[in-house]
């Protein structure tokens, strides 16, 4: 019984992380329309910027991981700016390939600056450091902050989207592009800061992780954006609701997996992956688009 | 280019190609099979993006079948190279039946999703059972045994022996690609890649051929795999990963996606690049992601495209 | 001529609380050429969509010739001889104009599962694209891309690639939508010997009452989902309740212009 209930939010906890990359690809496709293959990467950089910048303005640790995923933006207004942009007339395939492109420029840049090998995370999460006891046995408090941390996004997104003027604006422009420009909004100003934004939400989940998982590698990113492409698929994609669902569901799998059938645990998520594309080939609550 | 200049363009190519193991030395020779190899992956890979639209980013899994499949034949049942192949060629497509079977009912961008997810659970798949594959050291020992034909024994032990049995199932990849393109299949296909939905409307049940194309695609994927693990004596777990699935689709778009010669022309140059490449730098990937981009942004025609509309814009000149 | 083609029974169909068919009832006869028409909102291309397969049906059931059609998918259908064309026009942009009409020739021809057959040399099926595009007016046209067509070549080339299905049931969506005049009389005469012929049932959405008056034999007056009236064409105008939501009351006065300003008003 411990066991489970440790596994459980073992599993919310990792979910979470997988949330915050779905959350961001979901908002950028469902507002853009392209599937940002380069979110993994994003996700990546935060980690990577975050504790780049951790040694230079410690003990400030909170002050860098804001920083650095800041840094982030950066890379992801120009790759929209200049690059996604310039694409959107074409074909679904060239977008797509474009943000692979990048996946494998700023994979390997990683790899070029900071080596391949696996870098140890710094510590000294203040606040947050040491765990309670649950049921019996110690967890980190610092990955109930990040249970707690998904759905604080989730809700400040959903208020975001739902309740504010700009939510509204960007809502109207992710339903008809042409329309919205023809009402006079900035659909390709808006299409950038939605990329950004996107882009802020994987990079703050990059930098939670380091010290989470206690190292950073360039496959992070490679893994989390299969993670987060599974969660889009069973979620739906461009649903928030699917992914935030999704990846809890995949988290708690995941972890589930991992303690009881560790060979294998990568299946179970591909056969719930299978299953829900039988029953509903878009997703338990993808729209058609 | 018309019907006698084309003839003579490919024997041409093909008399270049039987030369290269008498008068080159053994690493062009190598190399040229490993053209070959991404070729025979390319052009079958091309059928699937450049013809039909379908961009799917898992094919290296049926690479790594074919590869595997071979391989594991090799090693416990026969060893007879040609009955390899043909196991290799048939994991392969058994394999792109069951994952097409998910992916060819959703629309292109769940297809690129899930071929993505599928194709690394084939290299999870391979990489953890490691008691019938060898995990991450690969399948070893996998020997060329010579190619035996009734009482005739064809030795393959020797790269330039090994190139010939390769050169011809490389003619016969191409002749095939050639005339699928040109059938009322292959306009099918185009037709589902312009418009899926009046392609239905003209009585056409889209996702069978998706599916068959999917299927013909793999082929050919498992096809350059076996030939892999036979020039390379064992196959390897990278084989499945997601950065060799990328290869075929830019080895089709820097040669040009909607024709023949394009992956074929793409290949030579992706390889030749890649070895110029690696002599001063060992992140060659990052190289690869920026031709990517480079070919995007400003030349989708590919090699073989950009020639094609810029011999048209001459002889238009030519005519005005 | 009198059995029913087409037999609708009891379609309703709702997008969320939006109702686009309610309880419809309603059959096409073999042979005659029926125009469906109505404000716009009432329903008519959602109807086409339902009947040819392109959106689910949620309720009712819909019969081709006596046997029940409701859930096959729209390729089963076309091959039973339920064609469309689109209102928008939804060609192969990068394929010759006579590789668009070759594709549903060759696919009702049965030809389409050949990998090593050459396209160049299926004869019969050249031919017979051929022939379509003589009976579009495009035969000149016919190896230039589609995507380099003028609008209205783009709208013949729209009704050649539905034809080419060799359909007994054709449905057409506001054929004539942003064609010159010339266009559209061509057009017009195409449509009314194929109707003629007596192969193809045509049945027609159109907003323009020049061409449902000139060329129908029955119109189908539709009204948010439901039928409000049915008949010969001037049983239909002379109808009080389609003058008091479609036709505007000047129709009888003023004449042809009269309908397309009353048509603009609403």
């Amino acid at each position: 019984m411990q066991s489970i209930v440790h596994v459980c939010l073992a599993g919310l906890s990792s979910g979470m992380f997988i949330w915050l990359v779905a959350s961001g690809l979901t908002l950028i496709f469902g507002v853009l329309g392209v599937l940002n293959f380069a979110h993994g990467s994003f996700y990546m950089l935060g980690a990577y910027f975050s504790f780049a910048l951790v040694r230079a303005l410690w003990p400030h640790f909170y002050l860098a991981m804001v920083l650095g995923t800041l840094g982030v933006c950066v890379l992801g207004y120009v790759v929209e700016r200049f690059f996604l942009r310039a694409v959107y007339k074409l074909d679904l395939p060239y977008q797509l390939l474009l943000t692979f492109a990048f996946v494998l420029i700023f994979d390997n840049l990683v790899k070029l600056i900071w080596g391949a090998g696996a870098l140890s995370a710094p510590s000294g999460l203040g606040p947050l450091e040491g765990s309670v006891s649950i049921v019996g046995r110690r967890f980190p408090v610092y990955s109930l902050f990040v249970i707690a941390v998904g759905p604080l996004v989730a809700l400040a997104l959903w208020a975001a989207l739902e309740r504010t003027w700009i939510g509204r604006i960007v809502r109207a422009a992710s339903s008809d592009r042409e329309m919205a420009s023809a009402l006079g909004v900035p659909v390709p100003a808006l299409f950038t800061g939605v990329f950004v934004f996107g882009t802020w939400l994987g990079a703050i989940g990059g930098a939670l992780a380091v010290p989470y998982v206690g190292l950073m590698t360039t496959g992070m990113g490679e893994s989390i954006i299969i993670d987060a492409f599974i969660v889009a698929v069973i979620g739906g994609l461009g649903s928030l609701k699917g992914a935030f669902l999704g990846a809890l569901v995949i988290g708690v799998l995941s972890a589930f997996g991992t303690r009881f059938f560790p060979t294998f645990d990568m299946f179970l998520t591909f056969i719930l992956m299978a299953a829900v594309l039988l029953w509903r080939p878009r997703g338990l609550f993808g729209a058609a688009r | 280019m018309g019907r006698k200049a084309s003839l003579a363009a490919w024997l041409l190519v093909l008399a270049i190609l039987v030369a290269i193991p008498f008068s080159t030395g053994k690493f062009a020779t190598y190399l040229t099979i490993r053209v070959m190899l991404l070729g025979i992956f390319a052009i079958g890979y091309n059928l699937l993006l450049g013809q039909t639209g379908l961009l799917s980013f898992g094919h290296g899994a049926f690479y790594a079948a074919g590869a595997y499949g071979l391989g594991l034949f090799s090693l416990h049942v026969s060893s007879h190279p040609l009955l390899g192949i043909a196991a290799g060629v048939a994991a392969a497509a058994l394999l792109a039946l069951f994952i097409g079977f998910f992916c060819v009912r959703s629309n292109e961008v769940y297809f690129a999703m899930l071929t993505l997810a599928f194709g690394m659970m084939v290299f999870a798949l391979v990489w953890n059972a490691s008691d019938v594959t060898g995990g991450d050291d690969g399948l070893i020992g996998v020997v060329r045994a010579p190619v035996a034909l009734g009482p005739v024994r064809l030795s393959i032990a020797r790269d330039p022996q090994l190139y010939f049995l390769v050169l011809p199932l490389f003619g016969l990849c191409v002749w095939t690609a050639k005339r699928i393109r040109q059938s009322p299949f292959g306009l099918v296909l185009a037709g589902i890649r312009e418009n899926p939905i009046r392609t239905q409307f003209g009585g056409i049940a889209v996702h069978r051929y998706r599916l068959a194309v999917f299927v013909l695609s793999a082929s050919f994927a498992g096809l350059a795999g076996a030939l892999e693990v036979l020039l390379e004596s064992g196959a390897r777990p990278f084989m499945a990963h997601w950065t060799h699935s990328a290869e075929p689709i830019l080895v089709g778009l820097l040669g040009g996606l909607g024709t023949l010669t394009g992956p074929l022309v793409g290949s030579l140059f992706f390889i030749a690049m890649r070895e110029i490449v690696q002599r001063f730098t060992e992140n060659w990937m990052l190289g690869f992601g920026v031709i990517l981009l480079v070919v995007i942004m400003g030349f989708r025609g590919g090699v073989v495209g950009t020639l094609a509309h810029w011999l048209a814009t001459l002889r238009a000149r030519g005519e005005a | 001529m009198g059995a029913p083609i087409l037999e609708i029974r009891r379609l309703s169909n709702f997008f969320g609380s939006v109702c686009t068919a309610r309880d419809l009832d309603l059959s096409f006869e073999e042979g005659v050429l029926t125009s469906i028409i109505g404000p716009n909102g009432a329903g008519k291309s959602t109807l086409i969509n339902l009947l040819t397969g392109h959106l689910p049906v949620q309720t009712g059931r819909i019969l081709f010739r006596g046997a029940d059609v409701t859930d096959l998918p729209i390729h089963q259908r076309v091959r039973l001889g339920i064609c469309r064309s689109f209102q928008i026009a939804n060609v192969f942009p990068g394929l010759t104009v006579l590789e668009n009409v070759l594709i549903p020739v060759l696919s009702a021809a049965g030809r389409t599962r050949r990998l090593f057959a050459r396209v160049s040399a299926e004869a019969a099926a050249r031919a017979e694209a051929a022939a379509v595009l003589e009976r579009v007016g495009l035969s000149a046209a016919r190896d230039l891309p589609a995507s380099a067509l003028s609008h209205g070549d783009k709208r013949l080339l729209e009704v050649g690639v539905a034809l080419a299905a060799r359909p007994s049931l054709l449905f057409l969506d506001e054929p004539t939508a942003g064609m010159n005049p010339v266009e559209r009389a061509r057009l017009l005469e195409s449509i009314r010997s194929l109707s003629g012929d007596g192969r193809a049932t045509i049945v027609l959405v159109e907003h323009d009452m020049d061409v449902v008056f000139s060329l129908s034999e029955r119109v189908v007056v539709l009204h948010r989902g439901e039928l409000l009236c049915d008949g010969a064409p001037d049983q239909v105008r002379g109808d009080a309740r389609v003058r008091e939501v479609y036709l505007g009351y000047e129709v009888e006065e003023a004449g042809p212009a009269a309908p397309r300003q009353a048509e603009v008003s609403r």
